[in-house]
């Protein structure tokens, strides 16, 4: 018999325009012991479905239909009786670990609340059975951790204390919600494993809901694929990988960019005078301490020293895990923040330090796309206006029916259609969004444009379309492109070369093919083996490199000789690791053997 | 904790004295003094009371002896307008009664304001919604110059049931009316604010935490969704607080009271210097004092912010 079982189950939420159907009869069943995957970009229901199941849609949310956990009904159970169930039957993990813990509550509260209410379990048995969780979902120093509040941890460790908090009481079944999507890379990949492990060790069932298909070649036995509230298809993990029926889940496997592929742009020929050159440029944030009367600064160095140059026509990918420093980096080029040091020159002319009115004759050469399409536009303004409002500043002489034709005409160049000129940023959807904004920082024919995630916060199929989109532009009008994103596979797919940033210094630099395939920096190694691939026989039968430790903070002074522990045990904590260039165009920082660093653990 | 009391406590000196020194020459500035009035007194006369209070001395030398008689003798100097009593003697008289229906009144608008906001948060589109919203938004509307004249009317003229006005020490009969009157406009901007907040909190991804974790809705209220809610509730509280405690011109005018309100506007209007820099030293070192609560409260309901 099923653990989990769905029959025709619908959703309906009552807005104000009316009822939306966002689940439309599905029926579907987890066995125990077993992970399915909901696989599914945004609004196509497949959080609503066990949101519904589990009682915890919002007020305006009807569903019909039916759910039966062990047989049992639980659709539309009153509180009191979902509550037997709820964290004890069925444990659930959400996206974003941030938010999802209680800020006011430390982390041992809020586990001893779970058992409390499941088992009447209290005191110190309660507190041991915590820490054993803790130290199950491998959690540094759990003891400490259990007087700690959740914004004392990473992200990581948040989601690893919900993990531990859903686990237990032992669950039948764990819903995880896009557990790894808010979480870097390499983070994703340790929780993926730990999820795994409790599957095989506790016999748990998990229902994995996600938008990423390298995920799910990770880790599911079977795959439900949902669109717009129904299921597309259904199946065995590898048969679905590898003969997809249906046309959507083939475009979704299409749209998936591959580390592996093997198709990254070639590098450039060299040419004579690069567009812009980038030197030793540093950026440090005075950050407040306590300690004292009156306390004092220490800085946060988020760029700190990093030098590079871009051709014409070259896009340069920037990738790194948060707290890089890889959109510092951005703004300090663009000189949207002032550089505490260095240079930054276009055309061979220094822009550090420039009067606004100098710098504006700039501004028009070198544009930015930002990562929120919606949150980066001005929702009081159409979208024509914004994309317009760059040719006020730049071309004053245009007449409004010159300017309304430019803009009609980038419109189309970016695929948006004519009729949505007076539209406003919320009438549209991310994707447009994100075209109104390319629209509006290509509109002058700038030089060099600079995505900074611009693609990150989009579905991948969309994903795919701007990234298309951008490639075009960039054959069409000769432009150079920094492309940041946390996102490997993504960034291999457009770049030239790749450049990585490791707490706000360089630790590789080359061509993007061999950054991905044949990496050097160990840390390189750690990301790429870290970066999920959409093809279930190659993700499962991979070695992963990990490195020992947490992804460290910025303002610990010894993370950024973590690749030299030598030095570190030297007593050298201000040493600068030094790039040098082991094969032609292909720089490495300086660290220590592979071994020594593992050897730290 | 203690270095960030003691920090906040020494800005506050520099705080307080330019606060003295802007009302002084403000004070000077605006026409008129304390000794004119509608039929002016013999130029010898004047001259003579002026004397005697140091008005004739610049305007640099009043400043200097005024801070240095309270610093070194804590005395903020005689009431020009009243004979015989000096402005400790009116401050001593007068903001024991305004803090006592003050704290009250703080009191009552909290304690009812957070539990109307609440009710109508958890019973969101209900009739317990509507109506707290109702009674929020009508108490609102009826600041204490308003509420005063219809209190009186309906519980002393048409009732009979409670004294029309004075003090008697504070006896509950005569603190009923005064507390009313002031608490009501809080108590409804205090159910608003904690209403939206609380409703926020309910959408936050925790809140669905503790949900899916199978806890009792009074725990994931109580427990999880209260100190949140309060959060903005506790910045809004805190110019409210001292607002109240220094007690309402109006309600010591229509209730009789006695309070400091009355004093201070009072000795605005009749220029008598003294008075008004007392009660204003006092406004300020109060408000200076309930900032620094608020700011620790904050520590308590939010434990990301650290002192």
């Amino acid at each position: 018999m099923s653990l989990f079982s769905i029959k025709d189950l619908s959703v309906q939420f009552n807005t104000a325009d009316g009822v939306v159907e966002a689940v439309k009869g599905i029926s579907f069943d987890i066995n125990p012991g077993e992970c399915l995957g909901i696989v599914g970009e945004s609004g196509s229901g497949k959080s609503q479905t066990f949101m519904a199941a589990m009682g915890l849609l919002p007020p305006a949310g009807l569903a019909t239909g039916s759910a039966l956990l062990n047989g049992q009904e639980i659709l539309n159970l009153p509180v009191n009786k979902l509550n037997q169930i709820r964290g004890d039957d069925v444990g659930m993990i959400f996206q974003d670990p941030l938010t999802a813990l209680t800020p006011h509550l430390r982390i041992g509260q809020q586990m001893r609340e779970v058992l409390q209410v499941h088992e009447g379990l209290q005191g110190s048995a309660a507190r041991a059975r915590c820490l054993e969780w803790l130290e199950r979902v491998r959690i540094p120093e759990a003891k400490r951790r259990l007087d700690q509040y959740p914004h004392e941890l990473s992200g990581g460790m948040r989601q690893r204390v919900m993990i531990a908090m859903s686990m237990l009481c032992n669950p039948k079944l764990l819903i995880a919600d896009e557990p790894t999507t808010a979480l870097d890379v390499t983070v994703q990949a340790d929780i993926l494993d730990l999820m795994v492990r409790l599957q095989k060790d506790e016999g748990t069932a998990i229902a994995l809901i996600t938008h990423d298909m390298g995920v799910v070649a990770r880790m599911c036995d079977r795959v439900q694929v949902m669109r717009l509230g129904q299921f597309v298809e259904a199946g065995e993990t590898r048969e679905i990988f590898r003969a997809p029926k249906h046309d959507y889940t083939k475009t979704l496997l299409a749209a998936m960019p591959r580390i592996d592929a093997g198709d990254a742009p070639k590098a450039l020929e060299k040419v004579d005078e690069p567009l812009l050159k980038v030197d030793d440029v540093k950026v440090h944030f005075p950050i407040h301490v306590s300690g004292g009367l009156f306390g004092h600064k220490v800085p946060l160095k988020a760029v700190d020293g990093v030098s590079f140059d871009i051709r014409k026509g070259e896009t340069l990918g920037v990738v790194g895990e948060s707290g890089c420093g890889k959109s510092t980096l951005a703004r300090a080029v663009l000189q949207l923040i002032e550089p505490s040091a260095g240079n930054v020159s276009w055309l061979g002319h220094p822009i550090v330090g420039l009067r606004r009115a100098e710098l504006n004759k700039y501004r028009k050469d070198l544009q930015i796309v930002f990562q929120d399409p919606l949150a980066s536009l001005d929702p009081r303004m159409t979208i024509s206006a914004s994309i317009a409002e760059p040719l006020k500043t730049y071309r004053p002489d245009l007449t409004e029916r010159e300017r309304k034709k430019l803009v009609a005409e980038m419109m189309e160049r970016v695929g948006l259609k004519a009729n949505m000129i007076n539209r406003y940023p919320h009438e549209l959807s991310g994707g447009q969004n994100q075209r109104v904004g390319i629209a509006r920082a290509m509109i002058n024919k700038p030089k060099l444009i600079i995505c900074d995630e611009a693609v990150s916060a989009l579905d991948v199929s969309i994903q795919a379309q701007i990234v298309e989109l951008l490639r075009e532009l960039q054959q069409e009008f000769g432009l150079s492109m920094i492309f940041i994103s946390h996102d490997l596979s993504v960034v291999r797919a457009v770049s030239n070369r790749i450049m990585v940033l490791y707490l706000g210094r360089i630790v590789e630099l080359g061509d993007g093919e061999v950054i991905c395939s044949d990496p050097i920096h160990p840390y390189t190694k750690s990301l790429i083996s870290a970066v999920p691939i959409p093809d279930p026989d190659v993700e499962r039968s991979r070695t992963r490199l990990k490195l020992p430790g947490e992804l460290p903070s910025p303002m610990d002074p010894k993370a950024a000789l973590r690749f030299l522990p030598s030095r570190l045990a030297a007593g050298e904590n201000d040493y600068v690791p030094q790039l040098s260039e082991v094969k032609p165009n292909h720089f490495v920082a300086e660290h220590d053997p592979l071994e020594a660093i593992m050897a730290k653990a | 904790m203690l270095a960030y009391i003691v920090r906040r406590l020494l800005i506050a000196v520099p705080t307080i004295l330019l606060l003295i020194v802007a009302s002084f020459f403000l004070m000077h500035f605006a026409p008129g003094g304390p000794f004119t009035s509608e039929r002016p007194l013999p130029p010898a006369v004047l001259a003579n009371i002026e004397a005697r209070y140091g008005l004739d001395q610049p305007l640099w030398k009043q400043l200097w002896d005024y801070l240095y008689n309270i610093v070194v003798h804590f005395d903020f100097g005689p009431s020009f307008k009243f004979k015989d009593r000096d402005v400790n003697d009116i401050i001593a008289q007068g903001f024991p009664i305004s803090l006592t229906y003050g704290s009250l009144s703080f009191l009552v608008a909290t304690t009812v304001g957070v539990s109307l906001g609440i009710a109508a948060a958890i019973k969101h589109n209900s009739w317990i919604d509507y109506l707290a919203v109702g009674l929020g938004i009508a108490a609102q509307a009826l600041p204490n110059f308003i509420m005063g004249p219809i209190l009186i009317l309906t519980f002393t003229l048409w009732l009979g049931w409670l004294p029309g006005g004075g003090w008697n020490g504070g006896q509950w009969p005569y603190l009923i009316m005064p507390v009313i009157a002031l608490a009501t406009s809080y108590m409804g901007s205090i159910a608003r604010i904690t209403r939206s907040s609380m409703l926020e909190v309910l959408n936050s991804n925790f809140i669905r935490t503790a949900r899916a974790k199978g806890l009792p809705t009074r725990t994931v209220i109580w427990r999880h969704a209260l100190k949140p809610t309060l959060l903005p509730v506790v910045s809004y509280l805190g110019p409210v607080f001292v607002y109240v405690l220094t007690g309402s011109v109006f309600v010591d005018i229509y209730f009789s009271t006695g309070g400091l309100g009355q004093a201070y506007v009072g000795s605005a209007l009749s220029r008598d210097y003294a008075v008004l820099l007392g009660v204003t030293i006092l406004y300020g070192v109060l408000t200076v004092l309930v900032n620094l609560l608020t700011d620790l409260a904050y520590a308590w309901f939010d434990p990301k912010i650290r002192y």
